[in-house]
């Protein structure tokens, strides 16, 4: 796991900004699920009774993240769960990049489980992707 | 108060968060000049006091300015004095745009449509209420789900929530959440006109259908609240909206359109983007992305804004059934044999089509409410001596404010105030300053029982991480845009 992320303390004071980064387009893409999964919920305190698998393409691998953390988002009010973990890939086909991803976890339960944000989106203020030397890194303020 | 057209003052050395020249218009009203940002528009407007400016971060100098840029935008762009950074347009900000010739944009609306305040009064008094407080509270966690991913009672089909869409708070009225008479207790009556649910996308409704009755996370809550007679500043429009002091218990909730709004954000936001090239709008936080008013794209994420707001008013109305259901238990009473009457439900995060002097206007509000005055013909006859109610929640350890709408309000700021206190730090920052079980401790101490899901949810929402909201509150009223009526102090409250 070379992937690391730190939430952000001086921005978007009634929000959650967090940075992520990683030695690959891939690592960043994990490091960043991970900041949004524990916005959400301590995912050590979460199980493994729902699924669901998401493909996703873009040409443009910043809009490609934003979709799949906002898909995230999505499946946690849609089927009412938090998240344990969410193992994907990150593969170049022709022109577009591939996301294959698990996203797993368990529906909401107050008492077994660290619940912590319920984010509302994931926004656009100060999002930015971008490759310095040879490390990933990735900027984003979630709306909660 | 002061005159707010008096001689622009420009004061050096204000020991701002900004570079920015910031004239004094009066002691609670600053200007920031069009010269200050190339492309802007008309010039910024902050409400507040000298120290309560010299407190604001710099998101606010620098999105405020970005706003008073955006096409179509009249008069001034207004930040009130609870105003903090938000994303494109800070939190506390106003701007009003022309229907014709000016834009829409979700993110001066936020992602939580309609997330607005309720107040409820009740005949029960401190007496009445302490012994059983634990109870209370146990109760309305119960019959209120909060947190993330909550789902509440209600269970709908598709076709039910369209109308839900449609029909707001009379939605909940025809299915007995509520009395008749609550609607007239509403803004806009708790139902907007102009929402087509055929255009709202089918992940905001799986996102909201199972949602309806549900509080949410962050800075919303459920609150148990006492008046006072010694804060009451207004007896006379206090009595004649149901406060009535002698320790009266009143409760407050604060809440939106959950995931059904946040997803409608989401998805117009996503389609600004694209179309505002074609329109030629450039704009300087991608957070700004808007569309032409009269475009098919601004009308369809108004209508589409309107579905959520809708959708808002049926959630808190929804709400307000469970609390009244929680008392009923816990006292053996009915709710209106414990006089619990809607006193107001307003929203703090909308657009809406208003007229003024210029014409009719898109007024955005961004974590500030519509703060009419007695002389407004919109209001409903209850309202017109008094002005419009104004709820603003202050944090769980200091209590909140009810005041009153003013004509000049009207005239100023578009007929909009402040909502709250307004955040001075963040919540990583107030995480790390405070554990959430040790400010649950310390508030029992002080006499407010907090039941919260998230313990660090709880940490990040301490009072220490707000603006003293009787300064935030002092601003507005001396500047004439809203009057004081009652500060309410928390004696339970509910987080998600």
């Amino acid at each position: 796991m070379a992937w690391t992320f730190r939430f952000l303390e001086e921005i978007a004071l009634a929000d959650i900004g967090f940075e992520a980064e990683g030695e690959s387009i891939e690592e960043v893409f994990q490091g960043a699920t991970q900041a949004l999964l524990e916005s959400m919920a301590n995912p050590s305190t979460v199980s493994d009774e729902w699924e669901r698998e998401i493909e996703r393409t873009d040409a443009d691998q910043s809009a490609l993240l934003f979709d799949w953390l906002s898909d995230v988002v999505y499946w946690k009010d849609a089927a009412g769960v938090v998240f344990r973990e969410a193992p994907l890939t990150l593969t170049r086909e022709g022109e577009v990049w591939l996301l294959r991803a698990r996203l797993i976890g368990a529906p909401v339960d107050q008492q077994t489980q660290e619940l912590h944000a319920d984010v509302k989106g994931i926004t656009k203020h100060l999002y930015e992707l971008k490759q310095a030397g040879n490390r990933w890194k990735v900027r984003v303020v979630l709306d909660v | 108060m002061r005159d707010a057209t008096q001689t622009r003052q420009t004061i050096p050395d204000m020991n701002l968060n900004t570079n920015m020249t910031v004239n004094r218009i009066t002691d609670e009203i600053w200007e920031i000049p069009m010269s200050e940002k190339p492309d802007m528009l008309v010039p910024a407007r902050i409400y507040a006091t000298k120290g309560i400016l010299q407190a604001m971060d710099s998101g606010v100098f620098d999105q405020l300015t970005n706003v008073a840029c955006l096409p179509g935008i009249r008069r001034y762009a207004l930040c009130m004095p609870d105003g903090h950074w938000g994303y494109g347009f800070p939190i506390g900000g106003v701007a009003a745009f022309d229907v014709q010739d000016g834009i829409i944009s979700p993110g001066g609306v936020g992602y939580d449509i309609n997330c607005g305040m309720r107040l409820i009064r009740t005949d029960l008094t401190l007496a009445d209420v302490q012994p059983r407080l634990e109870q209370l509270m146990t109760e309305l966690f119960r019959k209120v789900p909060a947190g993330v991913g909550a789902s509440g009672f209600v269970r709908l089909s598709r076709e039910e929530f369209r109308r839900v869409m449609t029909h707001g708070a009379r939605w909940c009225v025809e299915r007995g959440y509520g009395w008749h008479r609550d609607l007239v207790r509403m803004e806009e009556g708790g139902c907007i006109e102009g929402a087509d649910p055929s255009i709202v996308t089918d992940h905001a409704i799986q996102r909201g259908i199972n949602q309806l009755g549900t509080l949410g996370s962050g800075n919303h809550y459920l609150e148990v609240q006492v008046v006072s007679n010694d804060r009451i500043f207004d007896p006379v429009t206090a009595a004649a909206l149901g406060i009535t002091g002698h320790e009266q218990i009143v409760v407050m909730v604060h809440c939106g359109s959950r995931g059904f709004g946040h997803q409608v954000a989401s998805d117009y936001l996503k389609m600004f983007e694209k179309s505002m090239r074609r329109y030629g709008i450039s704009v300087k936080d991608q957070q700004l992305a808007c569309a032409p008013f009269r475009s098919p794209e601004g009308q369809e994420y108004f209508s589409a804004m309107n579905c959520a707001a809708n959708t808002a008013f049926a959630n808190r109305q929804v709400i307000t059934h469970q609390i009244r259901e929680a008392f009923a238990e816990v006292f053996g009473r009915s709710a209106e044999a414990l006089g619990m009457e809607l006193v107001y439900d307003v929203a703090h995060n909308i657009a809406k089509i208003e007229r003024y002097p210029e014409g009719d206007l898109v007024v955005h509000r961004k974590g500030a409410t519509r703060a009419f005055g007695p002389g407004s013909p919109e209001l409903p006859e209850a309202f017109r001596q008094t002005g419009q109610p104004v709820i603003c929640g202050g944090s769980m350890e200091t209590g909140s404010y009810l005041l009153v709408g003013t004509d000049h309000a009207v005239r100023d700021t578009f007929g909009s105030t402040m909502h709250g206190a307004g955040r001075t730090m963040s919540r990583a920052q107030a995480k790390r300053r405070v554990r959430g079980i040790q400010l649950q401790q310390q508030m029992k101490q002080r006499g407010i029982l907090v039941k919260a899901v998230s313990m660090s949810g709880l940490a990040e929402e301490a009072g220490l991480a707000y603006k003293d909201i009787s300064e935030v509150v002092e601003s507005v009223d001396r500047a004439g845009i809203t009057k004081k009526v009652a500060e309410l102090r928390p004696i339970g409250n509910i987080k998600g």
